[in-house]
């Protein structure tokens, strides 16, 4: 099952963030990782990696939020120096480019993981597969 | 002292004789018209109904409504082949204003513009750079012609370029520029730029500002920066253009030239005479125009007569400055933009909502306009690209409409006033 994140568009205003964390707190939501890209014309976009996408999603709109959920690959990176370089050459040299990515250390401090936004996750699926790297199913992204 | 003495001093109740004259030859001119022929037959008037210039008011009055309904030829009282040139109004939303032109209209329009120009204080020994596009805007030719006929040396800069402009002042010692008074602010950055002092290094003594809504702080600002008097002009595009009222020397309102235009400031509500000296909304009939003469024309644009006589001996009465309009029209950069037809381009796009907000503002003296618009929730798919695409498109289709430049800005649904009711649909908050 190919995981998702929440995305959500936002003004870019002060108390605006607030409001979607107000959301997710009065439903009980936990958020695992989050980022926030703006652009320069006075918006952007909120992405969550949240226990319950679905639920956060249909909250989120209900109150009038445009939110959708966006199909995410995440793997499991060792919490090293160089990590994260290996995972994106293995991208680089399938010519992919990278929308949005982000990433979170797990409590254990010895692992991390990779959040990786595409058009195309099957194609990233498939290049993490080929390199032995196995992507987490949406029950373990969730479980974080 | 005058251009045109036997008119500029002309005492006022000779002025009202000229006027009444005049009157009378218009009318049997607008007969000819197919629109005004049908309307003198709807109301059972006609040229002798309109005895004095009082009598105007038993004549209804023209609209923007009216020329749209009527295009292309519908106010023409020669045959087509009689006119040699028209200007029309930009816009690609229904049909344009058009106002077409014979041989005595551009001649009597370039001697409005001559005496309206002598009025502030330009000479035939003047080198007159006119920067505003040239075309079917009409602040390109109307001055160009009018310049000419004064026997200044025009250059026809048109718009844009500023180290070009400054470059043709410099190689031809200009001495006075016609232009909108926002371009003054990003010039005097551009001579700023290049380590010039437009006081010290150009030969410039004289302004013309108009086309724009401005205020006596901004033209004062401008005097200021480069040690130069701005005068202010004012015109539209259905009376000729510009040379319809002129600042004269002492900067104290603007001269209406009374024997081209017949003028009435009238309640928009009531659509009676305001009492005289109160606000109200500009009326004119031309009184000097052959090919398409426009009787009781609304403006929409609001001002006031200022009591008392000029200093400047000039009879002709003075408009205040321009202080808003009775629709919701807006002038930015030089181009007239109804908000509906911004409203129209967003309809096109199912992406957003059909509710918004346009916000005027000024940065470093250039006026920026702003489409505030709602994004609708079902159209959002999380990508950043897709939206940024969505507002490029947006920008550029209104861009195509009105003319200018939008920052085309996206919001959350339901966070503009609705459409219901009397939402205010424009923010100006330019200020000097």
């Amino acid at each position: 099952m190919i995981a998702h994140q929440v995305s959500i568009f936002l003004e870019n205003k002060p108390g605006r963030l607030e409001k979607v964390t107000s959301v997710l707190k009065g439903t009980g939501i936990n958020i695992r990782a989050m980022t926030l890209s703006t652009s320069s014309a006075g918006w952007g976009i909120l992405n969550l990696l949240v226990d319950r996408p679905e639920t956060a999603c249909k909250k989120l709109s209900e109150a009038g939020h445009p939110a959708v959920l966006r199909e995410i690959v995440v793997v499991r990176m060792q919490d090293r120096s160089g990590a994260l370089h290996d995972m994106l050459s293995l991208l680089t040299l399938a010519g992919l480019n990278v929308q949005n990515a982000y990433g979170t250390v797990l409590g254990d401090n010895k692992t991390a993981i990779l959040v990786i936004d595409v058009e195309d996750t099957e194609h990233v699926q498939q290049i993490f597969d080929s390199a032995g790297v196995q992507a987490l199913t949406s029950k373990e992204v969730y479980g974080l | 002292m005058y251009w045109k003495p036997e008119i500029e001093i002309l005492p006022q109740q000779q002025l009202r004789v000229l006027q009444a004259q005049r009157l009378q030859d218009t009318l049997n001119r607008a007969v000819n018209s197919p629109f005004y022929g049908k309307l003198f037959q709807k109301h059972g008037i006609g040229p002798e109904t309109v005895k004095s210039v009082d009598d105007i008011r038993r004549l209804p009055f023209t609209t923007k409504e009216d020329l749209r309904n009527n295009f292309p030829y519908g106010f023409l009282t020669v045959p087509k082949q009689g006119a040699i040139r028209l200007h029309c109004s930009s816009g690609t939303t229904g049909n344009p204003t058009v106002i077409f032109h014979d041989n005595h209209d551009l001649s009597s329009w370039a001697d409005l513009v001559a005496r309206s120009l002598y009025c502030a204080g330009l000479r035939d020994t003047d080198v007159f750079q006119n920067i505003c596009g040239y075309g079917l805007f009409t602040g390109g030719l109307g001055f160009q012609y009018g310049a000419e006929r004064l026997g200044a040396l025009v250059i026809p800069a048109a718009a844009g370029n500023t180290r070009r402009q400054i470059k043709l002042m410099q190689d031809f010692g200009t001495t006075a520029i016609h232009t909108i008074p926002s371009y003054l602010f990003r010039l005097h950055g551009a001579f700023q730029d290049l380590g010039l002092d437009p006081r010290r290094d150009t030969s410039l003594k004289l302004f013309v500002i108009g086309a724009e809504p401005h205020t006596d702080a901004q033209r004062r600002r401008i005097e200021e920066l480069f040690g130069v008097k701005a005068f202010n002009s004012y015109g539209l595009s259905e009376m000729n253009g510009p040379g319809v009222a002129f600042e004269c020397q002492y900067q104290n309102g603007l001269h209406v030239w009374e024997d081209a235009f017949l003028t009435e400031i009238i309640d928009p509500d009531t659509l009676e005479p305001v009492p005289d000296g109160e606000e109200g909304e500009l009326v004119f009939t031309t009184l000097d125009r052959h090919a398409m003469p426009l009787l009781r024309y609304r403006t929409r644009d609001l001002t006031r007569f200022l009591p008392g006589d000029c200093p400047c001996g000039r009879t002709h009465r003075r408009l205040a400055r321009i202080s808003g309009r009775s629709d919701d029209m807006f002038i930015i950069k030089g181009c007239n933009v109804f908000p509906m037809q911004i409203e129209k381009v967003l309809m096109r796009f199912a992406e957003v909502g059909t509710d918004y907000v346009i916000e005027l503002e000024t940065f470093d003296g250039n006026d920026e306009l702003t489409v505030k618009v709602e994004l609708q929730k079902e159209w959002f798919t999380g990508d950043i690209e897709a939206l940024e695409k969505l507002s490029r498109q947006i920008a550029h289709e209104v861009r195509d409409e009105i003319l200018v430049s939008p920052a085309i800005r996206l919001v959350e649904p339901g966070s503009l006033p609705r459409s219901e009711g009397k939402a205010v649909r424009v923010v100006d908050s330019r200020k000097s």
